[in-house]
């Protein structure tokens, strides 16, 4: 007997200026649905259909409205900025359908018909700024990419160093897509700042990694970068000298070392080669699928209100761990993680919290007082760290 | 005293006037994301405490335009108006409360951490505002001294209307005080005072 197929709508830009991620995305994408499909524990199958917007971002609505009015699907797994996000949740707002959003983003946003699984802020930015604070230093030199994520990032960033007595000494941005960065590179080796924050994305991030690290060989220095969104496909992409040190936080990286985590990387090189590498964009994009598989599962039917029911508080044993869905804000609770980048294209992890922590998209939890210490005072190097956190190596 | 971000609004309380249930749920889940407390008040009973509130969530359309309601909204507490109609006789009810911000209806949850934001700027802005035309009015009303001081000086110490203005000026700063402080101290004293040291 044939299984009922429920259609699902795929939409990430495998064209245009962030093809690299989206055909990462997708490609898990099908995997998750290839194995939904093939698994005796789901009484359904899933039916893909694929929208490439190209990474236009008027081209992300009309691909939702051909998916809901065309073919009928009830939710959607895609997107990657914000911009494209934005302009799908008044459609899946309207028609009430559920976006499954992979990537994490800069958080303040809280939709009824998006199920956000990337992690938000208080999962990324604000424990590598805390790390940054005890053991690294307290002044920091930014360079992003002159959009929202930068923007908001270095904002949490700056009321982060303040509380702490330090200060942002430069932000310079860099339009997207921009690999012009020698001045900034020029400037940060004549003022040799003791951290670099790098909010860079693509290729400008790919340019300025390859540059600084050239120029601070050079000059015989070499200054800490941090970044929240370094993943391993990319350090291929940056090269191999260029792409090792860079302090990351993230929710996954291929390394971590877990049952899970470790079948799921052999199931990706067998299916996609044994060079190439998971991103947490791909794993997210694999957990969304298996939540929205799960959910569907337990709520016996793929309507939007009932699953969105079911996925509330349903931990699943995700590559990168426990990951459920809080229903008070349709966030995911997931692992925060530290780790430096390693040769081999790989990040060795160094921090993790012990259980995954409550998403807090807008930051109402943070306590930006407490943070730190003036560097005046002499401390403890782990008193701030929250009690439930711990060191892994 | 370092005065709230408007940015940050965890910790702050809303009172909410408003009566459409399926509103209410979308707004007390959105505020409690953000770490606000609230209560409500129903439209008709109209309890509005007089501390406590940091803000209120008023359904415009919960209160009609011929009642005597408005008086007891009209507080320094920055108001929030959701609206639904949108009619010319409503709008200009609304614009006598002077709303901090506003929302249309249905409520969504995005939309409100901008008003929040909003309204608590308007109400910084708002008291900051009154805090300096006050200052102000206080300078006109001693426009009479100042120039009684200038007179003083004119003729005791025979300058000009300018340079005893300055010398005016001058002492104030050296003496930490206000131009209109000095004025009254000089035609209270009949002088110049004679200060040894300087005052904080």
């Amino acid at each position: 007997m044939t299984k009922p197929s429920i259609p699902l709508g795929l939409v990430f830009s495998r064209s245009g200026p962030y093809a690299m991620m989206g055909r990462e995305m997708e490609k898990s994408a099908l995997m998750a649905v290839e194995e939904v499909n093939q698994s005796e524990v789901f009484d359904f199958t899933f039916t893909p259909h694929l929208r490439d917007p190209g990474g236009v971002v008027p081209a992300y609505h009309a691909a939702c409205e051909d998916l809901i009015r065309s073919e009928g699907v009830e939710h959607i797994v895609g997107c990657y900025t914000s911009a494209s996000r934005k302009q799908v949740i008044p459609i899946v707002e309207r028609t009430e359908r559920l976006l499954w959003h992979p990537a994490r983003y800069e958080g303040f946003e809280s939709s009824d018909n998006v199920i956000y699984v990337g992690a938000a802020p208080n999962h990324t930015v604000v424990p590598l700024v805390r790390h940054m604070l005890e053991h690294i230093a307290i002044d920091v030199f930014c360079a992003g990419s002159n959009y929202v994520w930068t923007w908001e990032t270095n904002r949490v960033l700056r009321e982060l160093v303040a509380s702490a007595g330090g200060r942002l000494l430069a932000e310079r941005l860099l339009e997207l897509g921009d690999t012009s960065v020698d001045h900034i590179v020029t400037e940060i080796i004549d003022r040799k700042p003791p951290a670099v924050f790098n909010t860079l994305v693509g290729e400008s991030s790919y340019a300025f990694m390859r540059a600084l690290h050239a120029a601070s060989v050079r000059a015989e220095i070499s200054i800490p970068m941090l970044s929240c969104s370094l993943c391993e496909p990319e350090l291929e992409m940056i090269g191999p000298a260029a792409s090792v040190g860079c302090i990351t936080s993230s929710a996954y990286f291929e390394s971590i070392d877990g049952a899970a985590n470790r079948a799921f990387v052999t199931r990706w090189k067998a299916r996609h080669g044994s060079d190439s590498h998971v991103s947490v964009d791909s794993q997210s994009t694999y957990v969304c699928i298996m939540l929205l598989a799960r959910a569907i599962r337990r709520a016996g039917s793929s309507d939007v209100a009932a699953v969105r029911r079911a996925a509330a508080n349903d931990p699943y044993e995700s590559p990168q761990g426990p990951v459920w869905v809080d229903p008070d804000n349709n966030h995911c609770f997931l692992t925060p993680r530290l780790a430096r980048s390693v040769d081999g294209c790989q990040f060795e992890i160094f921090w993790e919290a012990d259980a995954p922590e409550r998403p807090d998209p807008y930051l109402s939890n943070l306590d930006f007082d407490s943070l730190g210490a003036k560097p005046d005072k002499q401390r403890d190097a782990t008193a701030s760290w929250p009690t439930h956190l711990r060191v892994v190596k | 005293m370092t005065r709230p971000s408007p940015f940050s609004v965890r910790g702050r309380h809303a009172l909410t006037i408003m009566r459409d249930e399926r509103d209410l749920t979308i707004l007390r889940r959105q505020l409690g994301r953000l770490g606000m407390s609230v209560t409500g008040t129903d439209p008709e009973a109209l309890v509005v405490p007089s501390t406590g509130i940091d803000v209120i969530v008023l359904d415009a359309d919960s209160i009609p335009i011929k009642s005597d309601s408005a008086p007891q909204l009209k507080t320094s507490v920055p108001v929030i108006a959701l609206i639904g109609t949108e009619t010319p006789s409503r709008l200009k009810w609304l614009l006598d409360l002077q709303p901090a911000s506003f929302l249309i209806k249905p409520l969504r949850s995005a939309g409100l951490y901008t008003a929040l934001v909003v309204a608590f700027d308007c109400a910084q802005r708002r008291s900051d505002e009154a805090t300096h035309v006050e200052k102000l009015e206080d300078r006109i009303r001693a426009r009479r001294v100042v120039f009684g001081a200038v007179l003083q000086l004119m003729r005791s110490h025979g300058l000009c209307e300018d340079d005893a203005f300055t010398l005016i000026r001058q002492t104030a700063m050296r003496h930490r005080t206000t131009v209109e402080q000095l004025s009254a101290d000089i035609i209270a004293l009949g002088g110049m005072p004679n200060r040894g040291r300087r005052t904080a």
